[in-house]
């Protein structure tokens, strides 16, 4: 990780006395083991060349990382590229230039602009060329990179992943250094260090003069502070997406004709929902009366944390019967589920290999034995009307049913185990390919 | 008259004052019949307690009269409840416990023999019956006289009392009138106890199979003597488990054996359902023959036709002796220290030792809850219970294999079901077993059919999310805990191959436990040999590593095969280390169906006769399972090093002719470069394009198992050339390199291998002990130990890691953790293989997958 000053013109040997450094010797700052260097190439009265580099101490950097139970964490690119580290590890080396604090008799050259050209990288960015010209021409810079050779031969599509970023223009020293300091965190593919309020106050500080007036200010925001929550303390979020409305709706479609379907049945003191994710369809059922018990199971500690969450939401309301939580799986056999009234598997069948389906069925239907069963999934007919022609729904479904699929697949279910089947769509219907959701609605046959 | 008391239980002794209790049991402990400490006594707790035998309150006013009355019966009540928590305490411990008080009443009897019940042990009453006048005679002699008033209330209630006694449930009761005609001897020894320091051979369940049986003794090694009599030359003896009878073709030959043997005391019988029923017969109860046992009433009746009724009558009887004296279980002993414990169908850590009809109950049936629909009994798990670590030796229900459970192990395998009829050596611990000529019971519910049809059932969740323990043959019992059991469990309901197709996941392996001694290693092969030298182990193999990817393959003789085995048609699977598909669908049946092509081609299959092979492998390039590794971390890495570095290198060289001092940045910074050359060369050394299948190649370096064994005792050479077998058969497998490590010149030898393989880029090789499972002293050691090159480490420890000042800190890496946990998945990865070549159930092989998933999600430095 380097930046290279260069200035041309009067008076450029000022740059020394606003960098505060002694253009005659080099210059070398241990900071926690990683070395932060610097030496003047040229020192003359109208060219200066200074170079700013560190050479880290792997070791340290990689004994700070959270992740160090993942061998990615020791292999990375945060002893290269410039990032928020290379930043922090140049602030005290750049302190005088960033705050225009020079020597008094210094101090109006702080606002003096000089023809210079930095050059700072590598930069480690997903952004286009395209996408850093905008960030930086807007501030009067020219923009020009410098590409790596391939890294990889394997890999000869792949866009290259290392480019040194050199800007040319007329800028006083302090305000090329803060749009970096800005910059360069918003260029990087991530951070270092925890992104919170303070990070708001940084912007605010070096942002100040041009940040408010930049085109793309906005996502220079956001992608400073990454997390919602801290970039909300400055804009609101306005845009939602079209299509997700969408979905949410047939999600809750699902849920609604499931409840329904739950409350008018007469036996339905003990409900298990299976494979009940973060909890959105069992908070639900914690509002139908008549339920003594609702089990909702789930292996993934993940998800199983987030629907406690959503289940103490609902708590203060009186009506809510607070379903509970069950450490559980498919896979495996929990005598405690036998014998309830009502199971449910929405929307989890599609996510389980296809062979290992009837398996399972066997122990809900020959085991646990529900008096009612409701299964929905996809139909993969419909797919057609949202334009998939023959991907799949979600990245992790393992199948999709056609309505004849799913039909006989469940009829023959049943007559293994002693239930009848009936059949339903739910969501917007179409004349040729029927609903995006189908359900099927197991019953136990009496036995006499 | 002979009175014997009972090893252990409890003794009341019954009379009024003045009987002469306290005095007989002394002389009792004078003549080392009993120890004092087995008398307890109710005056010497009265001391105890209120540091006086008796108050005497007669000739007092009416209230001080009261007053010490009240005294006397506090200090009785304290005694007393002392007394009872001491009784029980011995009880519990299986004591022998005689009590010293009156007991004329009811109440003061019953309370004893409740707890003796409760807790299992005998209870005898000795009563003292002794005339009115004697006992007079002798209060008046005593140093404190309890009165004649009250001698003659207590001989009224005595007497009054003595005829019930017998009917309150004593195990006997015994009435003695003159103490000196008395003859007491004590059993000093736990009848249940055996010593096992000859050998003992413990059977199963014979069930009639004498052809079966006799064939397992002489292989065992007995031999009939001059009087027909099976014995062993080194003396040992064999012990039946019960139910030697019924539902088999020859009860009566099987049962008049072990009468023969059991009178000439070398054999042992125990008590089970079967026998428990037939001597109920045999004593004429109401019982129905059936479930097998109407077969010996046909052998019997057959018997009687042939021998007539004397010769019937006769042998009848010693069949009740034989039968009504099998006790309920038996503990075996070491050097007189119980080890272990032989019983029918189960028992419970508090009764072993002790006999009771509660006991017997158990032990005939195990533990019982109700009956299910068909009215068979709903068989709970009596073992997860047991706590302590005394060996369990038991049988009654049929297991496909000898099964070792939480320290114990069932040893009935089915013989009369047409399974085998099984021996377990004692103290060996070692098994002989002898196929059944045929299915004998031939009845519709056959329990080695039912477990088979049941065998891939889901396992059952409740044993294994809270965390459990697997027990390893190789390493002992491996706890995993709950916080490691849940997530593993995640991880298989989403992301891995079915449960019944995870077979095995590859232990981990340790690297080089100390650093290298050489200043510019992080790894040598001398620290890995010091190691196996250090443990007496001389001769040791080295394996080239290939770098690319684990994957087990499990390779199928035909579909028919892998349902029996998986439950799924397929011709195999291949997943990799953490039991992912490794391949996509199609790829994979384009290999599979190769592979499975090219081992029938070359009659693999028929030639070990096995319906499968189950391979431990590393398949390369690197590039088929690291793609996105390879492109977001290494190949982004060197672009950004070499582009960082050369940019430097630049600046400084045109500074380094007029910068004073900068020549030693300039020189760093060369060398950082030459660094960054080697890491970016390193990586690409295990990727190429991978357009199709050939350019595969899939290195197997263990045969685990096949449908028949698994490979664990054979050497690595051996498992070698079963490498080199494959590579023959098709151009997917290659063999892997090898050097055999004999001593100095051959280890040096490997150490040249070693540095020319890894200076051109290779990963390292794998030092192993010459056989594939190697105990030293009962312990296990490593089974491998990895040894990687210089330039390979770069990739995992970053390319400037050879730099002397961090290189002196990355040697002070641990990798402890790393080496426990490679001993228990090591264990746990054979322990599964073995459950699931044994054809044990679904959720035996799949505790162990778990159990190494889990240990895999332990936090440890991945650099190990």
């Amino acid at each position: 990780m380097q930046l290279s000053i260069q200035a041309k013109g009067k008076h450029v040997d000022v740059l020394s006395y606003l960098l505060a450094k002694n253009p005659n010797n080099l210059y070398e700052r241990n900071e926690n083991g990683h070395l932060v260097r610097m030496f003047f190439n040229r020192f003359e009265a109208e060219h200066v060349d200074v170079t700013f580099f560190v050479t880290p101490d792997p070791i340290e950097l990689s004994r700070n990382n959270a992740g160090q139970y993942d061998i990615t964490s020791y292999i990375n690119d945060r002893e290269f590229a410039v990032s928020s580290i290379f930043c922090s590890l140049l602030r005290t080396a750049l302190g005088t230039a960033l705050n225009g604090k020079p020597k008094p008799e210094y101090t109006e050259w702080v606002d003096h602009p000089f023809s210079m050209d930095l050059s700072v990288g590598p930069i480690a960015s997903a952004l286009s060329d395209e996408a850093i010209r905008e960030l930086f021409e807007p501030l009067g810079y020219q923009v020009d990179f410098i590409y790596s050779e391939s890294g990889y031969e394997l890999d000869k599509t792949k866009r290259r992943s290392a480019r040194m970023l050199r800007l040319s223009g007329l800028t006083t020293l302090q305000a090329a250094l803060r749009q970096l300091y800005v910059l360069i965190p918003v260029m990087d593919n991530y951070k270092h260090y925890y992104i919170d309020e303070k990070e708001v106050e940084k912007l605010k500080r070096y942002g100040e003069g041009w940040l408010d007036d930049h085109p793309q200010r906005s996502f220079i925001l956001k992608q400073a502070l990454r997390f919602k929550e801290v970039y909300r303390l400055v804009e609101e979020e306005t845009t939602t997406q079209a299509p997700k409305v969408d979905r949410q709706r047939l999600n809750d479609m699902r849920y609604e004709t499931i409840i329904e379907k739950v409350r008018s049945l007469t036996e339905r003191r003990i409900v298990v929902d299976m494979g009940a994710g973060e909890g959105k369809l069992a908070s639900r059922l914690g509002f139908v009366p008549g339920i003594d018990t609702i089990y909702a199971v789930e292996p993934s500690e993940r998800e199983r944390l987030k629907a406690l969450k959503r289940y103490e939401k609902n708590a203060e309301d009186p009506s809510f019967n607070p379903p509970l939580s069950m450490f559980g799986s498919l896979f495996y056999v929990d005598d405690q589920l036998r014998g309830a009234d009502v199971m449910i598997l929405c929307e989890v069948i599609e996510h389980i290999d296809e062979n290992r389906i009837p398996k399972m069925m066997t122990t809900l239907l020959n085991l646990y034995r529900p008096k009612t069963l409701f299964v929905t999934t996809p139909n993969r007919e419909y797919n057609e009307v949202y334009g998939l022609d023959s991907s799949y729904r979600h990245p992790d479904h393992r199948f999709e049913w056609t309505r004849s699929e799913f039909i006989s697949f469940c009829e023959t279910q049943a007559e293994r185990f002693g239930y009848t089947c009936t059949f339903s769509g739910i969501g917007d219907s179409h004349p040729t390919f029927g609903e995006p959701t189908q359900l099927a609605e197991f019953t136990r046959k009496q036995v006499l | 008259m002979h009175i014997q008391l009972p090893y252990a239980g409890i003794v009341l002794l019954i009379g009024p004052s003045n009987s002469g209790k306290s005095t007989w049991l002394n002389q009792l402990i004078e003549n080392e019949i009993i120890r004092p400490s087995e008398v307890v006594s109710s005056d010497d707790y009265r001391k105890l307690v209120g540091d006086v035998e008796h108050i005497d309150w007669k000739g007092h006013p009416p209230d001080e009269a009261d007053s010490l009355f009240e005294t006397y019966q506090d200090i009785s009540t304290e005694a007393f409840a002392l007394m009872t928590s001491l009784i029980e305490a011995r009880a519990r411990l299986n004591k022998l416990t005689i009590i010293d008080a009156t007991h004329l009443y009811a109440s003061d009897r019953k309370k004893h023999i409740e707890l003796a019940h409760r807790l299992h042990q005998p209870v005898y009453a000795l009563v003292l019956d002794i005339a009115q006048p004697i006992l007079l005679e002798r209060d008046r002699l005593r140093d404190f006289p309890r009165g004649g008033r009250r001698v003659k209330q207590q001989v009224q209630v005595f007497n009054r009392e003595k005829r019930t006694i017998k009917r309150e449930g004593f195990d006997q009761v015994h009435v003695i009138s003159d103490v000196s005609q008395v003859n007491v001897e004590r059993e000093n020894m736990n009848p249940l106890h055996l010593s096992s320091e000859r050998g003992i051979d413990v059977i199963g369940d014979i069930h009639g199979c004498f052809d079966e049986f006799l064939e397992l003794l002489e292989r065992l090694g007995y031999c009939p003597n001059d009087e027909g009599l099976y014995v062993h030359p080194e003396g040992r003896i064999f012990l039946s488990l019960g139910d030697v009878m019924s539902r088999g073709p020859k009860s009566l030959e099987t049962i008049e054996f072990f009468i023969r043997h059991v009178e000439a005391g070398i054999a042992h019988m125990i008590d089970s359902n079967h026998g428990w029923k037939v001597l109920r017969w045999l004593e004429g109860r109401n019982v129905t023959m059936k479930h097998g046992d109407e077969l010996f009433v046909e052998e019997l009746q057959m018997y009687e036709k042939q021998k007539g009724s004397d010769a019937t009558e006769a042998l009848k009887s010693s069949m009740k002796r034989l039968l009504k004296h099998a006790p309920s279980h038996y503990v075996l002993t070491k050097q007189a220290i119980p080890t272990a414990v032989c019983v029918h169908a189960g028992i419970r850590d508090e009764f072993i030792g002790k006999t009771s009809r509660d006991i017997s109950d158990f032990c005939r049936y195990g533990d019982n809850e109700g009956f299910d629909e068909a009215g068979k009994p709903i068989r709970k798990d009596w073992t997860v219970q047991h706590k302590s670590k005394t060996l369990i030796i038991w049988g009654h229900d049929p297991r496909p294999r000898p099964l070792r459970l939480n320290h114990t192990i069932n040893i009935d395998q089915g013989v009369v079901f047409g399974g085998q009829l099984t021996a377990f050596r004692y103290p060996e611990q070692t098994i002989v077993q002898v196929e059944a000529k045929q299915d004998y019971a031939q009845v519709d519910d056959n329990p080695l059919v039912t477990l088979e049809a049941k065998r891939l059932d889901p396992p059952n969740i409740g044993k294994l999310m809270n965390g459990y323990t697997v027990d390893t043959e190789a390493f002992g019992e491996i706890h995993v805990s709950k916080e490691t059991a849940l997530p593993s469990i995640d991880l298989v309901s989403h992301y891995t191959v079915p449960l019944e197709e995870l077979v095995y996941i590859p232990p981990t392996m340790s690297p080089t436990p100390k650093p290298s001694a050489e200043e510019d290693y992080l790894e040598h092969p001398n620290e890995a040999i010091a190691y196996y030298r250090e443990h007496g182990i001389t001769r040791l193999i080295a394996e080239k590593k290939h770098m690319g990817s684990r994957a087990i393959l499990l390779l199928f003789k035909n579909e028919d095969a892998a349902e029996k085995a998986i439950g799924r048609r397929t011709k195999g699977i291949i997943y990799t280390r953490s039991g992912r598909k490794f391949f996509e669908r199609e790829q994979e049946n384009e290999i599979v169906s190769r592979l499975h092509q090219s081992l029938t081609t070359h009659d693999y299959f028929t030639t070990y006769q096995t319906d499968f092979v189950l391979l431990d492998a590393e398949i390369l390039p690197w590039n088929l399972k690291a793609r996105e590794l390879i492109r977001n971390q290494y190949a982004h890495v060197a672009e950004q090093a070499l582009l960082d570095r050369k940019q430097l290198q630049q600046t400084l060289e045109s500074a380094v002719d007029h910068v004073e001092g900068i020549q030693d940045w300039f020189t760093e910074v060369n060398q950082k470069l030459k660094q960054a050359e080697t890491f970016k060369q390193a990586f690409q050394t295990y990727c190429w394009d991978v357009e199709e299948i050939d350019s595969i190649q899939i290195a197997p370096f263990h045969v685990l198992a096949h449908s028949e064994e698994t490979f664990f005792n054979q050497s690595h050479e051996w498992h070698m050339s079963m490498n080199q077998k494959l590579a023959e058969m098709d151009d997917l497998f290659l063999a892997t390199d090898y050097k055999i490590i004999e001593d100095t010149d051959s280890a040096n030898d490997v150490i040249e291998w070693w540095k020319m393989m890894t200076e051109d880029g290779h990963e390292g090789i794998v030092i192993k002990p010459e056989r594939f499972m190697t105990k030293v002293d009962g312990k296990l050691i490593q089974p491998a130990i990895k040894v990687r090159g210089r330039k390979y480490l770069s990739i995992i420890y970053g390319m400037d890691y050879l730099e002397p000042d961090n290189l002196k800190r990355l040697k002070k890496r641990n990798v402890s953790k790393k080496q426990k946990l490679a001993l228990r998945e090591f264990a746990l990865g054979m322990e599964g293989i073995k459950r699931f070549v044994h054809r044990e159930s679904l959720e035996r092989y799949h505790e162990c997958v778990l159990a190494t998933l889990a240990m895999e999600a332990e936090p440890v430095d991945p650099r190990l």
